[in-house]
């Protein structure tokens, strides 16, 4: 019993892969004991960085709860990245199909490909002003501007990554289903969207960290709104002449949990990815 | 023959809705920016009409030149050392292990951490702990090394997405092919680079290209770390943009350099994306 | 699978729904036949201090309605609601390039006739004056508090080891070679942070150069290599006396050394004070002037408009100016500036007996008589990057180089701008 196990595990990259985790475990460490210091106790030595706070007191988490009045804050950046991961999901595997699966055979898709794909390396700085002119024009100039710039944001990656999954789907499966006379868009939803599910979790995982962390697009779209999201609420640990890095890490501890959580979920349906695999 | 058209025109009905918003939300202020790119714009009031000047000034300016190479530089580096290392460790995170959710969870936690965050901590890192250890002065008070510093953080962070990436290719490779390489008495290098790396070539790709688009447009981490400093060693082309183009009264020439960096950059990309969909077509 | 698309579907249709009758709820706003003031300031750090001010006004006032908003990023934002064309009716910015350039977009309206300008110390007036690029007709800022930068010291370790506070250059060199000799570091910079450069480039330059250099220059009247010269060779003898290393460390850095007693003085202006008293905030902190001049009365304070109240053309044009004005008159009474002050550590631009916070008590003469000249970076062009120059400098340690870039790189960067001067000057006639 025992012998069968060890030829089960591979130990040896087992016990690397641990060694390795100090390379994360260590910052994830400053990070954690400076949220709970407090400000006098931060000196310039390795000491004062490295040492654990006098208190295990919760007081600096209370604290930047109060100051980035978090629940509020913590619904918008909830709604913000929820709706646009959604609309990804949905619209980006979409296109991605339609594209990935023409683009070989037709100028047109491929094109298409490299029309979007090109919009990845568009500075967001040019496209700011005109978009804050554009977004007011339009009366967009709030969470719904915010969510479909994300969405035309991120579509260049995700159609990359969606069209590149597709290569390793075989159009065979679509064609048995045409079979059994399923229209494309019967055979896409019932067929390819469920087989794309760990490209699905990337996806998620990929845009929901990049809007969850970005502070430019709410910042500039929706100023003047009156709403804030967490990043932009955390802004105000970093005054011109100052900065409160013990209210700031707490605060950035306590934006890391959804996400967490939100990754620990999706972790699952990416090793869900060796099933399908097999499908082939 | 219904069947060719149906299936035609759903692809176009799939296609068409979002090219147009892409066209809206990116295409369209894109083009009032190359447009600013011809005024001196501060971003707001009133401008003139400045021809190609700005244009022209942009490959006068020094500043603007070193930026290009550090970004280089600094972008070709990190996109080497992030996939190497996170090939590695998918590889690993991927094999049979003990803990293997654990492992897996843990190694994207710097993914989840801000740009910002992760820069205020290897400030901290570098400017105290390092030094102490090793009694030397911080890299990144060091116009010559500075930029190496930058490399470490921007792929330790950049590590945890291409790892995921690596892991759900490597997760489409079917079972079978291992199990036949085993059969053939391929082992560890040879089973890797004549099983697995020809299946996962599509993801190599995005992640090169991903890795290498974040980097190339670096902010967050510059922003964190030097600020462009020391001696203006570290200041990237998002930098100069940003920095010059939002904050500063420069929108104008800022637009143009933006416009430049873009031709340069789909220009490459479209040119490595040719070479890599040929590579695949051929296998 | 079935069931996944439902449920997809199903979220899909609450949450954009949800967003979209979110969105509409924030535009609405009360409409209680008050006139609505609101104000846009960019002091994120006085933010408690204006709630108390907005709660106390519309408590006072039953005719307008005042809200106050101190958004992070403040500049940012103005800049974009500018670009919306959303104008706020009150500003509040400070005396620097933005608001130069603020002017001449048109966006701020003349406030010459408004009787509360009488109250304010002329000097701060002159310096809102100089800041504009071409002289325009009339006034467009309220000055409200100033800062003020040289060399913060710690007191209690001057008593201890009897050290005077200097009044000229000579006097400052014998004193850092007195602290050194004590085995005490007379400086800590952090020079990392490339801003943290101006602050003693800036306090010396108000000493050694003429205060309208730059206006000087754009007239084509003289050059920075001569008029910096002296400036740039003084900020590189000071750096001898700082830290080891001091490019490794940073604003921050500097604050918590500083605190901790690891130096003795800090070249910095009196807004870092709250930064260093996170820190340690029983420390007995003072300021004196940067003697960079060998004539005890060669020096002057380096004093800029840290926060002054602009109305917008939006606002007049509204018809809003009463109210507008009645605001302002309200921010400056007596009691409101005191507060602001013993909040934020700031020195009043009005003139009256207000109390001053201690840490200004070495300046305190120079304030009185109004010896003081604007911080010289308020005219140069952030894209410039004139920090990042110094800083450069400091480390290559090429004088003449970095001299002539400046120079190089002043025309280049203020191009429109001496184009501007010129124009005017020929229409005028202004030789």
């Amino acid at each position: 019993m025992n012998g069968k196990v060890k030829e089960r595990y591979n130990m040896p990259v087992t016990i690397l892969l641990i060694c390795g985790l100090a390379t994360i475990i260590f910052p994830l460490y400053m990070t954690i004991v400076i949220a709970f210091k407090q400000p006098s106790e931060m000196t310039n030595s390795i000491a004062g960085i490295l040492s654990l706070p006098k208190t295990w007191s919760f007081s600096n988490f209370a604290e930047a709860m109060r100051v980035t009045d978090f629940w509020n804050s913590l619904r918008n950046s909830l709604l913000i990245t929820g709706v646009t991961v959604v609309l990804s999901v949905v619209l980006h595997s979409m296109v991605g199909y339609a594209i990935g699966r023409n683009k070989a055979k037709s100028k047109w898709y491929n094109l298409a490909y490299l029309y979007i794909v090109s919009g990845m390396f568009v500075p967001f700085a040019i496209l700011m002003m005109p978009l804050v002119k554009q977004t007011a024009q339009w009366g967009i100039a709030n969470i719904v501007g915010v969510i479909i710039c994300y969405v035309v944001f991120y579509m260049p990656m995700n159609l990359m990554l969606y069209a590149g999954y597709l290569v390793n789907i075989p159009v065979a499966l679509e064609e048995a289903a045409r079979v059994d006379g399923a229209s494309t868009w019967t055979t896409y939803w019932k067929i390819i969207f469920p087989i794309m599910k760990p490209m699905h979790a990337t996806v998620a995982v990929i845009t929901a960290l990049s809007v969850w962390n970005d502070v430019m697009t709410p910042l500039v779209i929706m100023s003047g709104s009156g709403m804030n999201t967490l990043p932009l609420a955390q802004m105000s640990f970093q005054t011109q002449f100052g900065t409160n890095y013990n209210l700031a890490f707490a605060s950035y501890l306590l934006a890391l949990l959804p996400l967490l959580i939100f990754y620990i979920v999706c972790q699952k349906q990416i090793l869900n990815g060796v099933v399908n695999g097999a499908v082939k | 023959m219904k069947h060719a058209n149906d299936r035609k025109r759903t692809f176009m009905l799939m296609t068409i809705p979002v090219v147009a918003l892409f066209f809206a939300f990116n295409t369209l202020p894109l083009i009032k920016g190359v447009i600013y790119s011809f005024t001196n714009f501060r971003g707001y009031g009133s401008y003139d009409w400045v021809g190609l000047r700005n244009y022209i000034d942009l490959f006068q300016d020094g500043r603007v030149g070193k930026s290009y190479l550090f970004t280089l530089k600094m972008a070709v580096a990190a996109t080497i050392v992030t996939n190497v290392i996170s090939l590695i460790l998918a590889l690993g995170l991927n094999s049979k292990i003990r803990f293997k959710s654990t492992l897996r969870g843990m190694y994207f936690v710097p993914n989840i951490l801000g740009a910002l965050v992760v820069g205020y901590i290897f400030n901290y890192f570098f400017t105290y702990i390092i030094p102490a250890i090793f009694h030397t002065t911080s890299i990144l008070a060091s116009s010559t090394w500075a930029w190496v510093g930058i490399v470490i953080v921007c792929a330790w962070q950049a590590i945890a997405m291409n790892t995921i990436i690596y892991i759900s290719g490597l997760s489409t490779v079917p079972e079978d092919v291992y199990e036949a390489g085993s059969i053939d008495g391929a082992t560890g290098w040879e089973k890797f680079r004549s099983l697995t790396f020809p299946l996962i070539i599509p993801f190599f790709s995005i992640n090169m290209v991903l890795s290498g688009k974040n980097f190339l447009m670096v902010f967050d981490q510059i922003m964190a770390l030097t600020k462009g400093g020391p001696a203006q060693s570290t200041e990237s082309i998002s930098f100069l943009i940003y920095n010059n183009g939002m904050a500063g009264g420069q929108f104008g020439f800022q637009s143009a350099n933006a416009v430049l960096f873009f031709v340069i950059i789909v220009a490459f990309s479209v040119a490595q994306l040719q070479f890599t969909s040929s590579k695949e077509e051929q296998l | 699978m079935k069931k996944r698309e439902k449920m997809l579907s199903l979220f899909l249709a609450c949450t954009v729904p949800a967003s979209m009758l979110l969105s509409g709820c924030g535009a609405s706003k009360s409409d209680s036949g008050k006139i609505e003031i609101e104000m846009v300031q960019y002091k994120q750090e006085a933010v408690d201090v204006f709630r108390q001010l907005e709660e106390e006004f519309n408590r006072t006032h039953d005719d307008i309605h005042l809200t106050i908003d101190s958004p992070n990023d403040a500049t940012t934002i103005m800049k974009t609601r500018f670009i919306r064309e959303d104008y706020p009716d009150l500003l509040g910015i400070g005396g620097d390039i933005n608001y130069s350039y603020f002017i001449d977009s048109g966006i701020l309206a003349d406030v010459s006739d408004y009787q509360g300008l009488a109250g304010i110390n002329p000097g701060y007036v002159d310096i809102l004056e100089g800041l504009e690029f071409v002289p325009t007709p009339g006034i467009y800022g309220v000055p409200y508090v100033a800062n003020a930068a040289g060399i913060l010291y710690n007191r209690e370790m001057f008593r201890q080891h009897g050290w005077q506070i200097p009044t000229t250059w000579e006097e400052l060199m014998t004193l850092c070679d007195s602290i050194k000799s004590e085995g005490v570091l007379p400086f800590y910079f952090g020079f990392k942070d490339t801003w943290t450069c101006l602050a003693p480039w800036n306090s010396l330059a108000v000493d050694l150069a003429p205060a309208d250099v730059c206006q000087q220059v754009n007239a084509g009247k003289t050059v920075f290599a001569d008029e910096y010269r002296e400036v740039a060779e003084k900020i590189q003898k000071l750096v001898e006396y700082g830290e080891d290393g001091p490019f490794a460390y940073g604003y921050n850095d500097a604050c918590t050394a500083f605190a901790n007693g690891e130096s003795a003085m800090f070249a910095i202006g009196s807004y870092a004070v709250p930064q260093i008293k996170s820190v340690n905030p029983d420390m007995d902190i003072d300021s004196f002037v940067t003697p960079g001049s060998s004539d005890p009365n060669g020096n002057t304070l380096n004093s800029g408009v840290d926060l002054q109240f602009c109305v917008t053309s939006a606002c007049m044009d509204s018809g809003k100016k009463e109210a507008a004005y009645e605001v302002l008159d309200f921010l400056l009474a007596d009691e409101n500036v005191q507060m602001y002050l013993d909040d934020q550590n700031a020195v009043p631009c009005k003139s009256g007996d207000f109390t001053l916070a201690p840490n200004l008590d070495g300046m305190k003469q120079y304030i009185e008589e109004g010896k003081m000249a604007d911080y010289q970076d308020h005219y140069y062009p952030s894209e410039m990057a004139v920090d990042a120059q110094i800083q450069t400098f400091l480390i290559e340690k090429d004088l003449d180089a970095f001299l002539a870039k400046f120079d190089t790189d002043w025309q280049r960067y203020n191009r429109d701008i001496i184009q501007m001067v010129a124009d005017y000057n020929k229409q005028n006639g202004v030789q």
